[in-house]
C-alpha cells in the first residue's frame, strides 16, 4: 500500500467529500472527523515509511496521462514537502474537529475534504502540469468557503482573491510552457531532428539555462509565487480575505494554503534558475525586508485582532522568504522549518481569534480588555502562540527564525540586521494587541461572563500548544529530513551554476569528498 | 556530580509547572512552599557543586541533547559547571530561595499568589539556563526566557494599565538589544563555524581585529539592554511597577547582571579587543554617575533603589570592561546579596506604609520596624562601601582597578559617584526611618512583617556583612579560568591615602544626607521650594528627560508612521493600484461591449474599420522593412 500511498493521501478524501453528498447532515460532522482523521494517520504513516538518510524523492508513483506532450502523472516526496503534508492533513482535522456550528456545516465538509485534495496534490506533483492544475483547483474550494460563509464583503473579497491569484499563476503558466519547450529543444536529437517534451520537473532539473533565460523565466514563475505568498505589494487580497473569510478558511489559508508560495520557490526557482537567484537574491531580499517592517508597522496599526494576526503573517512570510534566498542549507532548513511553525502558530492564532469572535461577534479590540482574569485559560493559550509569534527560544517559531537569519547573514550583514528588527516590530505589534485585549479592567459589560475555551476548542488548541513546545525543545525528527534533501538542492544548484558569482554564493557541499578523493590519487601515486 | 547539574537547573522548573498547576485556582499555600522548598533543593545542589569545583578546580561539562543541527551548524543542549557558572549559580540559587520565602508572605493577600510562583519559579530555570549554558545558543534562551519571565512580573498585576506598559516596554527595550545579540552570534558563528564558547574562543585569536571587534560590540549590545544601560535604560526604572520581591531577585539581584556575566564569560574575546573593553567601563562610569544623579532627587522608594543598582550595573561594567573580570564577578555577588536585602526591606515598609512610596511621606519607621530598619540601614552602609562590609571590598576594587590602570577620569568619577551613593541611600533611609513620624497624618498605621519574613531575608544580611572577608577564597577560586590580575596599588602609602580618602568621603556624604533629612524637620514637599523650581532638580526629576524624548521622538512617529503606512499607503496606494488595474480592464470590457451588439450595420462597419486598421498595419510595416531593414 506504501506504494501508492500518496495517490490515495490526493484522493481518498475526494472520495470521501464524494460519498459525503449522501450522508445525512446530522452525522456528516462524525463522518468529517473520521475521514480527516484516517487521511492524518495516512500521512503520519507515511512519515513513518520515510527514510531521513534518503535526500532524493521517495514513494514515486508514474502514470502516462499525454506522453507524446510529456504530461505525466508523477508523484513524490521528500523532505522538503513531507511536513507541509503532514500539516496539511493535521489542520483539516483540528479544522473539522473544532467547527463550530455555522450554517450548512455540510457544505463546509465536503468542501474542506476537496481543498484537502488539492493541497496535498500540490506539495506531492513532481509534473509541472499536475501540479499547475492543483494549483489552480485549491482556488475553489477556497472561493466558495470564503463566498459562501464570509462576512459582509465576502463578494468582493472573494473575487479578488480569486482574480488576484489566479492572474498571477497564469503568467506562471507561460512560463511552464516555455521551460518545456527548453527541454524539448535541449534534447532534440542530431540525427532525428526530434526532442523530447517534458513537464517532469525532476527532469528539468538536469536543464541548465543561459542566464538570460533564466532571468525571464525565473521572473514569470516569481509573479505566480509572489502573489500567492503573498509579497509586498502583491499583498492586499490576503487582509480581506482573512478578513472576510470564516475561522476555518483563515486557519487553512494562513497555515497550509500560503506555503504553496514559498514552498514553489525552493521546488522551482531555486533549482531551476540557480543563477537567476543568485541575481535576484538582493533585491529578493529588500521585498523581503519591506514585508517584514512594513507590515508589521501596519500590523501595529490595526484595531481588528484578526487583521493583526493577518498582517503578521505578512511578516512572517517575509523571514521566510529571506531563508530562502539565502540559499545555503542553514536558510534553506530555517526557511522551511518556519513555514511548518508559522503555519502551527497562525492557525493557532486564527483558531483563537475565532475562539473571542463566536463569543461576541466582534473582533474589534476595543470591544475587549481585562479577558486575562475573565477566561485565564484563553489568556494563556493566546500567550503561549504570541511568544511563539513573536519568536522566544524554545517555542517553534524560534528555530525558523533564528536559521532563516542566521543562513542570510553568511550573504549581507547589513540586510541581516535590518531583517533582524524583525524580532523587534513582531514584539511590538504582539504586545499591544496582547495588551489591549487582556490586560486592564474589565470595562465592557457583555465581557465580563464569557466562557473560558471549552472542550470543542481545547481538541485543536492543545494539540497546536503541546507541538509549538515540543518541535521548540526538540525540532530535529523534522530538521534532519529538511536538512537532508535541501542538501540536495544546495549541491544541484551550486552544480548547475554558471556564473562566477553563482557559484561563490551558493556553496559546495561536496568539498570534502573531492579532498578525500585527491588523497587517494595521492597515495596511488606513491606506490 | 551530573545528577546534581541537572537537580540544580531543573528544580526551579519543576516548582514552576507546579505553581502552574494551581494558576487559575484560589490561593493555595502549598503552590507556594513547594517551589521553595524545590528552589532550596537547587541551592544544595549548587552548593555540591560549588564544593566539587573548589576541590578539584575542574569544570563539570554535560551535553543533553542535540537542540538544533543543519548544514554545518550544530547546537546541543550543553551545560558547564565552571568556577565562573558555579558563582552565578550560588547566587541566583540563594538569592531566589530567600526571595521565594519571603514572597510566601509579601504576596499572602494576593489573588495571584499561585501565578506569581509560577512566574517566579520559571524566571529562576531560565537564569540557571542562561548562566550554565556551554554555547551562545543556550545563553541566548535564557536570555529571552529571563526576558520573557520579567514580561511576565512586571506585569503581574495586570489590571494596571502603568503595569502593563512597563512590562512591554521592559520586553521591547530588551528586544532591541537583542537583535545586537542575535547579531553577535552569527558573527560568532559564521567566523568561528561554532557557538560552543571553548571552540569558539579558541579561534578567536586567530580572527581579524575588525571582526573581533564588531563581535565585541554586537555582544555587548545585547548586553546593554539587559543590564539596563544607557540609553537603554528607561525600562528599568518602570520596572518598579512590579511586586517588590520580584523587583529584588530580577531587577537587582539577577537577570541585570546578565550583561555582566556575559562580558566575564566572552572574556576571551573581549581581551583581545581592549579598545572596545576601555568603551564598556567609559559607558559604564558614566552611567555610574548618570543614575545616581537621578537617585538624589527620586521621590519614589523604589526607583531610588533602582537607580542604584543601575549605578552599580555602571561600576561592574567598568571592572569588566577593564580587563578585571573577577573584580565585576565579585561585585555582581556582593552587590545582588545587599541590594536584595534592600530591595526586600523596601518591601516591607511598602507594607507598612500600605504601599505608599514617597518616602517623604514616611518618617519615624524605625520605632516599628526595629528589624527591617537594622536591615536596611546595614544594607545601605554596604552599598555605599564602609568597612567592613561587602561593599567596602568589592567597589573599593573597582576603583583600584580604575586607578593602577591609570583611567584616572573613569576613577574620578567613581569616586564622585561613590559620595553620590551613600548620600542618596542614607537619604532614602533618613527619610524612611528617621525624623518625625509624617505618616501620620496619612491616616497610616505602619506594622513590621512577618517574623519569617525577616528570617528569610537574615542570609542576605549575614552575607552583605561577610561576603567581603570572602575575597581571597574567591579569587583563588575563579582565577581558574578568568585572568587572574590582581590589582595592588604600589605604594603603600598611596593606598592607605586612597582608602582612607574614600572611607572619609563616603561618611561626609553620609553625614550631610543625615543632617538634611534626619535632623533637620523635613515637609513633604509640594514643588515650592525654591530647590524644586531648579533646572537641575527638573532635570533630574525628569530622568533628563530621556523618557519624554523616547516618546515623542521613537513611540509617536513609529505609532504616526503605522497608522500612515496603513491607511495611506496600503489602502490609498497599493489596494487601490490593484483596483484600479481590475476596474481598468473591466471598463474596458464593458465600453467595448457595444462592438458586438448584434446590430449587423454595426458590426460591418467595426469589421471595416478593423480591415483598415490591420491593412494599414501591414503596409507600414512592409514599408518599414523594404527602406529601414528592421
Amino acid at each position: 500500500m506504501l506504494d501508492h500511498i500518496l495517490s490515495i493521501l490526493i484522493f481518498f478524501p475526494a472520495l470521501a467529500a464524494m460519498f459525503g453528498f449522501v450522508i445525512h447532515k446530522d452525522s456528516i460532522r462524525a463522518y468529517g472527523i473520521a475521514v480527516s482523521a484516517i487521511e492524518f494517520v495516512l500521512a503520519l504513516w507515511l512519515w513513518f515509511g520515510f527514510d531521513s538518510a534518503v535526500s532524493g524523492m521517495q514513494f514515486m508513483e508514474f502514470i502516462p496521462l499525454i506522453p507524446s506532450f510529456g504530461i505525466n502523472y508523477i508523484l513524490g516526496v521528500d523532505g522538503i514537502s513531507l511536513f507541509i503534508i503532514i500539516l496539511a492533513a493535521f489542520f483539516t482535522l483540528i479544522g473539522i474537529a473544532s467547527l463550530t456550528d455555522t450554517k450548512n456545516v455540510k457544505n463546509m465538509i465536503i468542501t474542506l475534504l476537496f481543498l484537502q485534495m488539492t493541497m496535498v496534490g500540490v506539495f506531492v506533483a513532481l509534473d509541472a502540469i499536475v501540479f499547475y492544475i492543483f494549483w489552480e483547483l485549491s482556488l475553489v474550494p477556497m472561493l466558495y468557503i470564503i463566498g459562501a460563509w464570509g462576512g459582509p464583503l465576502r463578494i468582493y473579497a472573494s473575487v479578488k482573491f480569486f482574480l488576484y491569484t489566479f492572474a498571477g499563476s497564469l503568467v506562471m503558466l507561460v512560463g511552464m510552457l516555455f521551460m518545456a519547450y527548453f527541454y524539448y529543444q535541449a534534447t532534440i536529437d542530431p540525427m532525428t531532428g526530434v526532442g523530447v517534451w517534458s513537464f517532469a520537473i525532476l527532469d528539468w532539473y538536469r536543464l541548465i539555462l543561459p542566464e538570460n533565460f533564466q532571468l525571464w523565466l525565473f521572473a514569470a514563475f516569481f509573479i505566480g509565487f509572489a502573489i500567492k505568498v503573498p509579497m509586498f505589494p502583491f499583498h492586499t487580497w490576503l487582509p480581506y480575505a482573512h478578513g472576510q473569510a470564516p475561522t476555518i478558511g483563515s486557519v487553512i489559508l494562513a497555515a497550509i494554503l500560503l506555503k504553496m508560495g514559498t514552498y514553489a520557490f525552493i521546488r522551482f526557482s531555486l533549482p531551476l534558475f540557480p543563477d537567476a537567484s543568485v541575481y535576484f537574491m538582493f533585491p529578493i531580499a529588500i521585498i523581503a525586508i519591506v514585508m517584514i517592517i512594513y507590515t508589521a508597522m501596519v500590523a501595529y496599526a490595526q484595531e481588528d485582532i484578526k487583521q493583526v494576526v493577518a498582517y503578521s503573517s505578512i511578516s512572517h512570510m517575509g523571514v521566510i522568504i529571506l531563508g530562502t534566498f539565502a540559499l545555503n542549507v542553514e536558510g534553506i532548513t530555517g526557511s522551511i522549518f518556519l513555514m511548518i511553525a508559522h503555519g502551527v502558530v497562525s492557525g493557532a492564532l486564527f483558531l483563537l481569534v475565532g475562539v473571542i469572535y463566536d463569543r461576541r461577534h466582534t473582533k474589534m479590540m476595543s470591544e475587549f480588555g481585562g479577558l486575562a482574569s475573565v477566561m485565564p485559560r484563553y489568556a494563556t493559550i493566546f500567550g503561549l502562540m504570541l511568544m511563539a509569534s513573536v519568536g522566544l527560544p524554545l517555542t517553534i517559531n524560534f528555530v525558523g527564525e533564528f536559521l532563516s537569519l542566521l543562513g542570510f547573514y553568511q550573504q549581507s550583514h547589513m540586510i541581516t540586521l535590518i531583517a533582524g528588527t524583525a524580532i523587534i516590530v513582531g514584539a511590538i505589534y504582539m504586545l499591544a494587541a496582547y495588551k489591549k485585549m487582556f490586560f486592564g479592567e474589565v470595562t465592557n459589560e457583555k465581557n465580563k461572563n464569557l466562557p473560558d475555551v471549552n472542550k470543542r476548542e481545547l481538541v485543536a488548541l492543545i494539540p497546536l500548544s503541546i507541538i509549538t513546545i515540543w518541535l521548540g525543545i526538540y525540532p530535529k525528527p523534522i530538521l534532519e529530513p529538511i536538512n537532508n534533501s535541501v542538501e540536495s538542492v544546495v549541491q544541484l544548484m551550486h552544480d548547475k551554476a554558471i556564473t562566477d558569482e553563482a557559484k561563490s554564493r551558493i556553496p559546495n557541499l561536496i568539498k570534502e569528498v573531492e579532498e578525500v578523493e585527491i588523497s587517494i590519487t595521492s597515495v596511488e601515486g606513491a606506490h | 556530580m551530573e545528577m546534581f547539574l541537572y537537580i540544580a537547573l531543573f528544580a526551579p522548573l519543576v516548582g514552576s509547572l507546579f505553581a502552574a498547576l494551581f494558576a487559575a485556582s484560589p490561593k493555595t499555600l502549598i503552590a507556594g512552599v513547594v517551589p521553595s522548598l524545590l528552589l532550596f533543593i537547587s541551592f544544595i545542589a549548587s552548593s555540591i557543586l560549588l564544593a566539587y569545583v573548589l576541590q578539584t578546580g575542574g569544570a563539570i561539562h554535560v551535553e543533553m541533547m542535540t537542540w538544533m543541527a543543519t548544514g554545518d551548524l550544530y547546537i546541543p543542549f550543553g551545560f558547564v559547571v565552571d568556577q565562573v557558572s558555579v558563582t552565578m549559580m550560588m547566587v541566583v540559587t540563594l538569592v531566589s530561595t530567600v526571595v521565594h520565602v519571603y514572597s510566601i508572605g509579601y504576596m499572602d493577600h494576593d489573588k495571584g499568589f499561585n501565578r506569581f510562583f509560577a512566574w517566579l519559579s520559571a524566571f529562576v530555570f531560565s537564569m540557571m539556563i542562561l548562566v550554565m549554558s556551554d554555547n551562545f545558543a543556550g545563553l541566548f534562551i535564557g536570555w529571552e526566557g529571563v526576558g520573557l519571565c520579567s514580561w511576565g512580573l512586571i506585569g503581574f498585576w495586570y489590571h494596571k494599565e502603568s503595569a502593563t506598559w512597563a512590562a512591554n516596554e521592559a520586553f521591547i527595550m530588551n528586544r532591541i538589544a537583542d537583535l545586537g545579540m542575535l547579531i553577535g552570534i552569527f558573527l560568532v558563528y559564521w567566523n568561528t563555524g561554532t557557538l560552543q564558547y571553548e571552540q569558539a574562543f579558541a579561534v578567536m585569536p586567530s580572527l581579524d581585529t575588525e571582526i573581533l571587534t564588531w563581535m565585541g560590540i554586537f555582544l555587548f549590545i545585547g548586553a546593554m539592554g539587559k543590564s539596563a544601560q544607557f540609553p537603554l535604560h528607561t525600562w528599568l526604572a518602570d520596572a518598579m511597577e512590579g511586586p517588590t520581591p520580584v523587583s529584588a531577585l530580577i531587577h537587582a539581584a539577577t537577570m541585570v547582571t546578565a550583561g555582566v556575566y556575559l562580558v566575564v564569560r566572552a572574556n576571551p574575546l573581549y581581551d583581545l579587543i581592549p579598545d572596545v573593553g576601555l568603551f564598556i567601563a567609559s559607558l559604564g562610569a558614566f552611567v555610574a554617575m548618570f543614575a545616581a544623579s537621578m537617585a538624589l532627587v527620586n521621590r519614589d522608594m523604589k526607583r531610588i533603589i533602582a537607580y542604584s543598582t543601575l549605578s552599580q550595573l555602571g561600576y561592574m561594567f567598568v571592572a569588566a570592561g577593564l580587563g578585571a573580570y573577577w573584580v565585576a564577578l565579585f561585585h555582581l555577588m556582593a552587590h545582588a546579596f545587599f541590594k536584595a536585602l534592600l530591595f526586600l526591606g523596601a518591601g516591607n515598609v511598602m507594607h507598612a506604609m500600605h504601599d505608599e512610596l514617597d518616602p517623604f511621606k514616611m518618617g519615624g519607621l524605625s520605632k516599628v520596624m526595629k528589624g527591617t530598619f537594622v536591615m536596611m540601614t546595614l544594607a545601605s552602609v554596604a552599598l555605599a562601601g564602609l568597612f567592613p562590609l561587602a561593599g567596602f571590598f568589592s567597589k573599593d576594587l573597582i576603583l583600584e582597578v580604575g586607578f593602577v590602570q591609570h583611567h584616572y577620569i573613569i576613577y574620578s568619577v567613581l569616586l564622585f559617584t561613590a559620595g553620590l551613593t551613600a548620600f542618596y541611600s542614607f537619604r532614602l533611609v533618613a527619610l524612611i526611618f528617621h525624623g518625625e513620624e509624617r505618616y501620620k497624618l496619612f491616616g497610616i498605621h505602619p506594622h513590621e512583617a512577618y517574623k519569617f519574613m525577616l528570617i528569610a531575608m537574615s542570609p542576605l544580611l549575614l552575607l552583605a556583612i561577610v561576603a567581603g572577608a570572602m575575597k581571597m577564597t574567591y579569587f583563588e577560586m575563579v582565577t581558574a579560568v578568568l585572568p587572574a590580575t590582581e590589582y595592588h596599588i604600589h605604594s603603600e602609602i598611596t593606598y592607605w591615602i586612597m582608602t582612607i580618602g574614600t572611607q572619609l568621603f563616603v561618611i561626609a556624604a553620609i553625614a550631610f544626607a543625615y543632617k538634611k533629612y534626619a535632623l533637620s524637620k523635613v515637609d513633604v514637599p509640594d514643588g515650592s521650594s525654591d530647590m524644586e523650581k531648579s533646572f537641575i532638580y527638573k532635570l533630574l526629576y525628569n530622568q533628563y528627560y530621556i523618557p519624554r524624548f523616547y516618546e515623542n521622538y521613537f513611540v509617536k512617529p513609529y505609532r504616526e508612521m503605522s497608522h500612515a503606512f496603513w491607511k495611506e499607503m496600503d489602502i490609498l496606494l497599493v489596494d487601490a493600484t490593484v483596483d484600479g488595474i481590475a476596474k481598468f480592464i473591466y471598463n474596458t470590457g464593458e465600453n467595448t461591449r457595444d462592438m458586438q451588439s448584434g446590430n449587423l450595420s454595426t458590426m460591418l462597419k467595426w469589421m471595416v474599420a478593423g480591415t483598415v486598421a490591420l491593412l494599414s498595419l501591414a503596409v507600414v510595416f512592409a514599408l518599414a522593412v523594404r527602406y529601414l531593414g528592421v
